[in-house]
């Protein structure tokens, strides 16, 4: 069950970036498509001018959940100078804290959205150029928060099981390791090799 | 009073080590909740509207863009042109790192990725072939740097979006501060080595040059795209991003096939990630700044800094010092959205031009993610030579010496930045 909400999670944001990509690629290129004279008569039926606005839904949607598959791989970074001075002890307490409070912040912003969207949906109100209702376009805000708040959760469950927290590494590049191939120590140990082979 | 408390909130929850974002929606919250009447259903709709403009998306296309860069092949194609040019005088493979790393700069806009896409192979080449590993580390930590100086640049659509000031412009005036920055480190590293006795490359013949430079084209064609777009009016900032990750994608996957089909969906998935985590920064500044105007807080920082009577100068340093020790807590996204709706005010009210202010807030950027704590470039560097910390500190030494050198040009010589964008008519 987890591991589909995982997936979903995944596939959502995956394919919000892609197509938001997609959609601008195509709105510029008609731009310029219906500039030149033979291929006007097939473009200028198209309109595109809600491609910027598309793009913006999707970008908040990819946002929203992005901030919550976020919270699992552990992107969200905090200033951790002055806590990872302190003993275990205490910097295990103030980690728990942190996640706690990021599950305070993103439920309460879940529940203040939900009810926003509510009184929204109460109303005719529509998006100005692709004229969906506005309340499914802010559904991100509490759908989104709430999940992040159940990441937090999730999170801080395992941490105080496990003492283990999620980390991003800036420096991993998938694909590379191959082409770096082996430690760089074999690597130096091996230069030196050569060299003292030279002399 | 209220400005303290907000500020003393804000750094309370911060110092606790939770994420940026959530202190800085938590103060928001607090504060509104306990000592104001604005009623707290604002706050969500902020959360929505903090990133409904077009300008921000310029950042999440520019990530993927430099995510297909990275994995696709183009930065090893750029570091054989790189050599080839310049790998026969002193520093060698380090100098070609200065020149790969501002080629980079120039289609990626962020600086730990350049530092990764550059760093991952050619520190192991530098090694292998004998430079100490303090000098390569500190050549490439520094180098990579140049991706938020020399545009596009994350960091630059975040000031322009929280300044309302012009993203082109913006980009145009990194420029010339980019490349000069690079003539510094590249002086630098040539000095370093030539007193160090480095190997350096045989000269490479003109047939070589030729060759890595028709392979690289494909990638330094992509600077066309993006910088020459967005001079020519050809595409909105936005759209030049969204641009260059299609071409990005097709020049890895199809044209230098570096990267499988399959590949793709892990790159998307790591760019929304990063995305994401940026975005949620945004809104949650938004937020913040949305408070402190609603307290005018700004205003009264202002009137305050105006009633000292600093002058442009001392103002200057002031603002510098300040960068530079928020450098040492905070990644450079946070400072300058925390930090540019504040300062950004003084620095009109005193008559300094809102380009030139940004382009000194992204040089400070630069300094800081290059020394620690919380330096970014050294974290990568430090994950791919497997060097400690404290060692890299040291060894980035001199070209952080020249940085500072650089960072004090900037500041106080307004037409390096302003002037490229005047010369081409662009403001």
């Amino acid at each position: 069950m987890l591991r589909v909400l995982d997936h979903l999670e995944e596939w959502l944001i995956g394919f919000l970036m892609a197509s938001a990509t997609v959609v601008i690629f195509i709105a510029v290129v008609h731009r310029y498509a219906a500039g030149v004279s033979f291929l006007y008569p097939f473009v200028r039926h198209i309109h595109m001018a809600w491609a910027q606005e598309l793009c913006i839904y999707m970008f908040v949607w990819m946002a929203k959940f992005g901030a919550a598959y976020g919270v699992r791989t552990g992107i969200h970074v905090g200033v951790d100078v002055l806590i990872n001075r302190l003993n275990d002890r205490w910097r295990d307490k103030f980690i728990v804290f942190g996640l706690l409070a990021g599950a305070l912040f993103t439920g309460v912003i879940g529940t203040l959205g939900a009810s926003f969207v509510w009184d929204i949906s109460q109303t005719d109100t529509v998006s100005a150029d692709m004229e969906v209702p506005m309340w499914l376009v802010y559904l991100a805000i509490p759908a989104g928060s709430y999940l992040m708040c159940f990441r937090f959760l999730q999170v801080a469950w395992h941490f105080v099981r496990t003492g283990e927290l999620p980390h991003h590494d800036h420096g991993h590049v998938a694909g590379l390791e191959s082409q770096a191939g082996p430690d760089l120590d074999e690597i130096e140990a091996d230069g030196a090799g050569a060299q003292e082979g030279k002399r | 009073m209220n400005a303290a408390i907000i500020f003393g909130l804000l750094l309370a929850l911060m110092l606790t080590g939770m994420p940026i974002s959530i202190s800085l929606g938590l103060t928001v919250l607090t504060f509104l909740f306990a000592m104001t009447t604005v009623p707290v259903e604002a706050v969500a709709l902020k959360l929505f509207t903090g990133i409904e403009h077009f300008e921000i998306m310029a950042i999440p296309f520019f990530i993927l863009a430099g995510n297909f860069l990275t994995h696709g092949g183009v930065a090893r194609r750029m570091i054989d042109f790189a050599t080839a040019m310049v790998g026969h005088w002193h520093g060698g493979l380090g100098l070609a790192g200065v020149m790969a790393c501002a080629l980079f700069a120039a289609v990626s806009g962020s600086s730990p990725a350049t530092v990764v896409a550059i760093g991952s192979i050619l520190l192991p080449a530098m090694i292998k072939q004998g430079f100490p590993r303090q000098f390569g580390a500190g050549v490439i930590a520094t180098s990579g740097a140049l991706g938020i100086l020399i545009p596009p640049s994350i960091v630059m659509v975040m000031y322009s979006v929280s300044t309302n000031t012009s993203v082109g412009e913006l980009f145009m005036a990194g420029v010339v501060p980019g490349l000069m920055l690079a003539t510094m480190l590249g002086i630098t590293t040539w000095y370093r080595a030539w007193r160090g006795g480095y190997p350096r490359m045989p000269r490479a013949d003109l047939a070589t040059r030729l060759r890595t430079f028709v392979d690289s084209v494909w990638g330094l064609l992509l600077i066309v795209v993006v910088i020459g777009g967005i001079y020519s009016g050809m595409f909105t900032p936005t759209e030049a991003a969204a641009m260059s990750a299609v071409y990005a994608f097709v020049v890895s996957v199809f044209i230098y096939r570096d990267m499988p089909l399959k590949q793709v969906g892990q790159v998307l998935l790591s760019s929304a990630n990063m995305s994401a985590m940026l975005l949620y920064i945004i809104t949650n500044a938004v937020l913040f700044s949305f408070l402190l105007t609603s307290e005018n807080i700004p205003h009264a920082i202002s009137e305050w800094i105006i009633d000292k009577e600093l002058g442009v100068v001392a103002f200057l340093l002031v603002v510098n010092l300040l960068l530079l020790a928020a450098g040492n807590f905070m990644e450079p996204s946070s400072i300058v959205l925390i930090m540019a709706p504040i300062l950004f005010p003084v620095a009109v009210k005193l008559g300094i031009d809102p380009i030139h202010f940004g382009v000194l807030i992204v040089v400070n950027m630069e300094v800081g993610m290059c020394h620690p704590p919380v330096g970014l470039n050294l974290y990568v560097a430090s994950g791919i030579t497997k060097m400690g910390i404290t060692e890299l500190t040291v060894a980035v030494m001199p070209w952080l010496l020249t940085m500072l050198v650089f960072l004090g040009l900037v500041t106080y010589i307004p037409e390096i930045s302003l002037w490229f964008p005047a010369a081409i008519g662009a403001r």
